[in-house]
């Protein structure tokens, strides 16, 4: 099956363009030993050298020879090989390019051919024969196959066993986010307030422009959650400071929002009947009063109706029209975590652990049976329909949910993507992801399954990413952000370095990191916990320059000025303006008739015109939600409005730079979506630039001295210095840009002649099933 | 029945339009296929007009007509609209098209469905009919649509329209003109000039010392279905075609469809050998393929596609075909593409369209759509193309494409192909070409596949063939979204002209019989209308490249239904238009010329207050290069 002792390859790449060095500045002048660079606190566990890394299935061509280290963050493989056909990169600054975080890591099998014997590793086994190859089969969908034929037989199994053990801690503490933020602390003076880049623990961290872009905020505070009151103009809330030092609930933050009707008191008298004294959060509030609010189920059947009532009574009190609570009961409506897990298995089955030619054939229905794409959309019309209620009936809605703190997420959090423009910005966004996951209590450890294996992983922070691409699909000029930000997103996930995505709750940081400080001698001082790294500081893994690819360039920001139909004129969108795009109906519809469809710039899709059913008895709802879909759909978008996505079966995609950026099969070379993205960042560039020389027509007349051209939002710049600024397709695009799959595994020849990727018949490759015989 | 009186408007056509401004006219036609784009066409006019029953001198001016396009009669009917139920209006028929509005003030409803559509009309519900709207007709349409109208029983207005329609929508069949005949639109370019085939094949670099153009089929005496000129190795003498000509499927010998500027190898075109159940063998056609092969001198085999399943190529054998064995021509090596024949096509996209017409199967989409296996079918057809053109172009072997005939799947390997190899054909005027070229002027038998005025809406000969080579470009312009000059508008509109018979375009099945019915001099080409308004068609990020091959991922994960095109009659369904990201991309482009713009009359204001000469920088249309330049 595959050469023994293939001569060390002599193949280098002459593909390889030299210009990356500089790019490299991080990694120290070449380093010619193969060392590691190592973060703070970062250890190496075990490593071997004279390894293989195999970059197809059926040739050792192009394979890459260096060291294999297994960390106590990631495994690394260190190399001085150029990544053959590789033309681009995309860097985390973490991370090295052959690298995986060991909380990525999904599986990890073992092989010994000439035994002919396979094992998956878990942690603490043992391992009765020398590997000579292993693969990892990363969560992330990445495959790295290595091979051990000149490495010695001893390292490389301790290795493959420390990688098994690092990768699967049984305890918390374990993560690699202890050690980092402990070095820091211990590496700093007086070990307070010495990180430089807070977040994750209280203040605030800087969004992606490099710090000079608004702050996103956190919600660990009272005035973050006091200022988002105030932002949504909801009267009739407050925030409630009981939770302080977590006394009522260790799931819930410290500060939330709360019906003003009800007391302190009262509030702590109810919590006692909520699963997990989960009362009832406030979310948000609709322009109109309706308000957005969630909560656990009430566990206590005596007092069942009396405390619903009031809770009820209270939120309708908190309408400005004193109008009923429409309740949603997710548990009913909505496939549960294990349902969602299932399907994401399955997605990754076909995406990844078959071969490719042979999922061809039944791709669609494969596809189909996976039941992702239904879930996605069931998500998105729930959601859509919540809209619905509170912006059209005018209700307040409540979420409930036996503990309130999964399918809520992601419904609260869709909903207001939908309705508020302010959600679809970075800054918002990732607002959005504090106040409705992590301090909300989604818990991130379980459903990510950083730890030992356990069946509390469910995939619902993709499925609400995936949900949000579906809408910039649709909407594209709506969102600030792109695409490759959504995917990074979702890959920062997998790094055990922020505090983010690491905690079940708030609360379990504060106690886990205190007892951490306590047992590593760090002094907190005032501080709760210790401060980890936030997510949000996009400056720890990416340059301000790659930073440039989170942003849309067709995003319509509230003052760029738009076009229509060939007149400038710029929107500044005030606090009122954008009130009464949603507060009541447009004109039209209140008189019940659709306007001149002739004027309508943006969209004309709906040329038949909807006609509206002859009044029905209300006999449900149904039909008033139909005919605000459909009078929706007959009119431009407002960019700045509600947005509700296209629900058929044709419209919901599947998100294919996420899922199929690492098959190196599926990639088309100087193709993909990216190709006119390209294009669009060029031009919005260039209107960005004569914008700037407008603003300054008195500033030095041959156009922006160089100091702006850095402030370029685009990462595809006009012109300029830039080595990427020729107006043809660039040489790297492919449908999988920023990221490349050419160092992931490829089950077929890679290269790049379409020939050798469809004639010759399926080949054999490892799949699940022929793992059963384990040692 | 008034035939005499309809038959004498046909041929005197313009007599209510005389009076009207040529100009004018031609102008308002030329945004027809813009808002047939948008499903159902919007006029302005018609819209804003409030339809009151009497006023018929009034409606009748808001129905749009081309030149030479004559009333002929209306009815008010209730159109049984699959998505939004009846609407009652009044329907005219002209010898071009079927146009309705409803006769409701709350509706705008407008269908203008020309008459070349249409495939199948019957009669629904009898005298004994009770149901509400269930006496009228069912109109079949080519282009993933039906139509029903309702009539009322009494005044026989049902069988008036019937007769009417079936007169005008199979002229064939009623040995009338086809309205490309009667159309009097006139351009200010003409279509017809667009494709030269001594033009094109200089531009490939032909002839050379390898290859010959040859006038042998002038007359179309060698063979009638195909074109007068044809490129042949110039070692190959005319008495050596005639004699290849006989042992090849209808005289369809092989020729050169494109050269390779760089390694001069060649893709040819030809029909399946005669070798039947015998197994007969032509030295001369060996010899001939010997002499292609010798072309090239890069590789010692000849390549041949065989498009067809191996075991129809072996089928063929009985009537008469079949394919190159090796022991006869050992120096070429034979592959089978598997790609089915036109029968499976037809009835692959009658279920496409059962899934989504009127409504889409919403429930279990993507294996319903599995089980058309249309999208299949589209990678069989992409990927045999990928081969043809990666072997032309990495593996450096000429290629020979064959099926059955030559005429179908073997255009759209070809097509396809020099659609990836050749970055000229990517534009609008060239990929006219390619089409004027690799199937019309190769003889797909357009007449019988559309079945054109032919009211025979069973007939076996009929297939999607072309449709489907413009799906497999639209996956391919999906794909690499900046490499094509057209845009989606572009491939939609020659789809609605592929039936609309508009045009002269896709009329008849050769040029022998297009010659024969001075199809040039008596019709309007599709290419006038498309390239005397080429911004309508126009892809804003296409990005010029020149030499770039382009190899599209065939695979099903990427591969997928062209919702705007098969989907578009459904009004939920119908994506945004136009495209939210070419919206945003015009957008952006009219802004920077508004800066620019600003930018100019900016300095020029400075530029004005010193009113030192010395200091006034340059003159504003100086001041634009300097601008952009330094962006």
């Amino acid at each position: 099956m595959f050469s023994l002792k293939p001569p060390r390859p002599t193949f280098r790449s002459y593909l390889l363009p030299p210009a990356q060095t500089d790019d490299q500045i991080n990694f120290e002048p070449k380093i010619k030993k193969l060392e590691p660079v190592l973060l703070p606190g970062e250890i190496v566990v075990n490593e071997v050298s004279f390894v293989r890394k195999c970059i197809a299935t059926d040739t050792s061509q192009y394979d890459l020879w260096g060291k294999l280290i297994c960390s106590n963050f990631r495994i690394s493989f260190i190399t001085d090989d150029p990544m053959p056909l590789q033309k681009f990169h995309f860097r985390n600054l973490l991370l090295g390019e052959h690298d995986v975080p060991l909380t990525c890591i999904e599986q990890i099998v073992t092989v010994n051919d000439h035994k002919r014997k396979q094992k998956v590793l878990g942690p603490n086994q043992k391992l009765k024969f020398n590997p000579t190859e292993l693969i990892i089969y990363c969560k992330d969908f990445r495959i790295v196959r290595f091979r051990f034929d000149e490495s010695g037989p001893e390292s490389a199994k301790k290795v493959c066993l420390a990688i098994a053990h690092y990768s699967q801690p049984t305890d918390l503490q374990l993560l690699f986010a202890f050690e980092y933020v402990g070095k820091k602390y211990h590496n700093t003076a007086n070990g307070i307030n010495g990180l430089p880049s807070g977040g994750g623990g209280g203040g605030s961290s800087s969004a992606v422009g490099g710090g000079q872009g608004p702050q996103t905020p956190l919600f660990e505070t009272y005035s973050d959650w006091d200022r988002e009151i105030k932002r949504t103009g909801a009267s009739g809330w407050r925030v409630c400071s009981i939770n302080e030092g977590y006394m009522i609930s260790t799931c819930l933050p410290e500060y939330f929002v709360v019906p003003s009707s009800l007391a302190d008191q009262d509030l702590k008298n109810f919590s006692h009947s909520f699963v997990g004294r989960r009362m009832p959060l406030w979310c948000w509030s609709h322009a109109n009063g309706s308000a957005l609010v969630r909560m656990a189920l009430i566990k206590d059947t005596l007092q069942q109706r009396k405390i619903d009532q009031r809770i009820c009574n209270a939120v309708t009190k908190s309408h400005p029209q004193r109008s009923d609570v429409y309740k949603s009961d997710l548990d009913k409506t909505l496939p549960n975590i294990q349902d969602i897990q299932a399907a994401f298995v399955k997605l990754k089955q076909l995406c990844i652990n078959e071969p490719f030619e042979e999922t061809e054939d039944k791709w669609l229905s494969s596809l189909e049976n996976t039941r992702w794409l239904e879930y996605i959309r069931t998500f998105l019309k729930h959601s859509a329909e919540l809209v619905y209620v509170l912006e059209s009936r005018r209700l307040s809605v409540v979420l409930q949910e036996e503990e309130g703190r999964d399918l809520s997420c992601v419904i609260a959090s869709l909903v207001q993507v939908m309705a508020d423009p302010y959600f679809r910005t970075i800054t918002g966004f990732q607002s959005l992801i504090q106040k409705e996951w992590v301090m909300a209590g989604y818990q991130f450890l379980d459903r990510c399954n950083h730890l030992k294996r356990s069946e509390k992983e469910s995939p619902l922070f993709l499925l609400f990413l995936d949900a949000t691409w579906q809408l910039l699909e649709q909407y594209p000029a709506a969102f600030e952000f792109s695409e490759t930000y959504l995917a990074v997103l979702y890959d920062s996930t997998r790094i055990s370095l922020f505090g983010t995505f690491l905690f079940n709750s708030p609360h379990q940081r504060v106690k886990q990191s205190t007892e951490f400080a306590i047992s590593k001698n760090i002094q907190l001082g005032d501080e709760k916990g210790l401060k980890f790294p936030s997510a949000w500081d996009w400056s720890l893994q990416f340059t301000a320059k790659d930073r440039t690819l989170f942003h849309n360039p067709m995003y319509i920001g509230k003052s760029t000025p738009c076009v229509q139909s060939h007149s400038v004129k710029s929107f500044k969108r005030t606090k009122k303006s954008y009130s009464s795009t949603l507060r009541g109906m447009p004109v039209p519809f209140k008189n019940g008739i659709i306007s001149d469809q002739q004027l309508l710039p943006r969209r004309n899709s709906l040329i038949l015109k909807i006609r509206p059913k002859p009044p029905q008895p209300a006999k449900n709802q149904n039909s008033g939600m139909e005919e605000y879909f459909q009078e929706w759909f007959s009119k431009p978008v407002d960019l700045h409005g509600i947005l509700l996505p296209h629900l058929s079966a044709t419209h919901i995609k599947l998100w294919k730079l996420c899922y199929f950026r690492w098959v190196p099969e599926a990639q088309i070379n100087l193709g993909g979506f990216i190709t006119a993205f390209h294009k669009l960042s060029l031009l919005a560039d260039e209107v960005d630039m004569l914008s700037r020389t407008l603003r300054q027509p008195r500033a030095s007349p041959g156009g922006p001295c160089s100091a702006e051209r850095d402030q370029s939002r685009m990462y595809f710049q006009a012109s300029g210095p830039h080595p990427h600024s020729t107006s043809g397709t660039p040489e790297f695009l492919s449908s999988s840009f920023p990221f490349s799959p050419v160092g992931n595994l490829c089950k077929r020849s890679i290269l790049g002649t379409p020939l050798s990727k469809f004639l010759s018949g399926p080949k054999i490759w490892l799949s699940t099933e022929t793992l059963a015989n384990e040692d | 029945m008034g035939e005499g009186a309809s038959r004498s408007a046909f041929a005197v056509p313009t007599g209510q339009d005389r009076g009207r401004g040529a100009a004018s006219r031609v102008s308002s036609m030329a945004s027809a296929p813009t808002s047939k784009y948008n499903s159902h066409s919007l006029e302005n006019e018609s819209v804003k007009r409030t339809s009151r029953d009497g006023v018929t001198q009034d409606l009748d001016e808001a129905v749009p007509r081309l030149p030479g396009e004559t009333r002929i009669t209306d009815k008010e009917v209730i159109y049984i609209c699959p998505f939004n139920g009846p609407i009652k209006g009044r329907v005219y028929i002209t010898n071009y098209r079927l146009y309705l509005r409803s006769l409701e003030t709350d509706s705008t409803l407008i269908l203008d469905v020309p008459l070349g559509v249409i495939s199948r009309i019957e009669k629904m519900g009898g005298a004994t009919s009770r149901g509400e709207n269930s006496y009228g007709l069912d109109i079949t349409c080519k282009d993933m649509r039906n139509l029903r109208f309702a009539l009322k029983q009494e005044g026989h207005s049902r069988r008036d329209m019937f007769e009417t329609l079936m007169r005008y929508a199979f002229p064939l069949t009623h040995s009338l003109p086809i309205f490309a005949f009667a159309n009097e639109e006139k351009f200010n370019v003409d279509g017809w000039m667009v494709y030269n085939p001594v033009e094109e094949y200089r531009r490939q670099g032909l002839p050379n010392h390898h290859w010959r153009i040859t006038f042998i089929n002038k007359f179309y005496e060698l063979c009638d279905t195909y074109p007068p000129l044809l490129v042949v190795p110039y070692r190959a003498s005319d008495e050596d075609l005639r004699r290849v000509a006989a042992f090849r499927s209808r005289n369809r010998i092989p020729v050169l469809s494109w050269i390779h500027p760089e390694n001069k190898t060649v893709i040819m075109r030809c029909s399946q050998p005669l070798v039947g159940m015998s197994g007969k063998r032509n030295k001369d056609d060996e010899k001939y393929l010997d002499v292609i092969r010798e072309t090239n001198r890069q590789i010692s085999k000849l390549t041949i596609y065989d498009a067809r399943p191996s075991v129809n190529a072996v089928a063929n054998k009985a009537t008469g075909g079949g394919y190159e064995s090796e022991d006869a021509y050992p120096n070429a090596e034979l592959f089978f593409l598997d790609i089915h024949n036109i029968h499976v096509m037809r009835e692959s996209l009658k279920k496409v369209k059962d899934i989504v017409y009127p409504n889409v199967e919403e429930s279990h989409w993507l294996s319903s759509l599995e089980s058309t296996h249309w999208l299949e079918h589209i990678k069989l057809v992409l990927t045999g193309a990928i081969q043809v053109a990666d072997r032309v172009s990495s593996g450096k072997s000429s290629v020979l494409v064959h099926c059955s005939d030559g005429w179908d799947r073997t255009a759209q390997l070809t097509s396809l192909a020099m659609l990836m190899l050749d970055s000229y054909y990517r534009s609008i005027e060239g990929f006219e070409i390619l089409v004027q070229k690799e199937w019309i002027s190769f003889g797909h038998k357009f007449a019988s596949r559309i079945g054109h005025g032919d009211k025979n809406h069973a007939d076996a000969d009929r297939s999607p063939i072309f449709l489907q080579f413009i799906d497999c470009v639209w996956q391919m312009s999906k794909q690499f979204p900046t490499a094509f000059e057209f845009n989606e508008r572009f491939l939609m509109t020659i789809l609605d002209h592929l039936y609309s018979c508009r045009f002269g375009t896709f009329l008849y099945n050769c040029e022998s019989v297009r010659e024969k019915q001075n199809v040039t001099e008596r019709t309007v080409s599709l290419w006038s209308l498309i390239n005397s308004n080429k911004d309508n068609f126009k892809n804003p990020f296409y990005t010029k490249e020149i030499n770039r091959v382009l190899y599209p991922v065939a695979s099903m994960r990427h591969l997928e239904l062209w919702v705007n095109y098969y989907i578009r009659w459904n009004p939920r369904i119908k994506q945004q238009q136009p495209n939210p990201v070419e919206q945003r991309y015009m957008e952006l482009l009219a802004l920077r010329d508004e800066y620019i713009k600003r930018l100019e009359e900016l300095q020029l204001a400075n530029s004005a207050k010193l009113t030192e000469p010395s200091s006034s920088p340059a003159s504003p249309s100086q001041m634009v290069p300097h601008v952009q330049t330094h962006f």
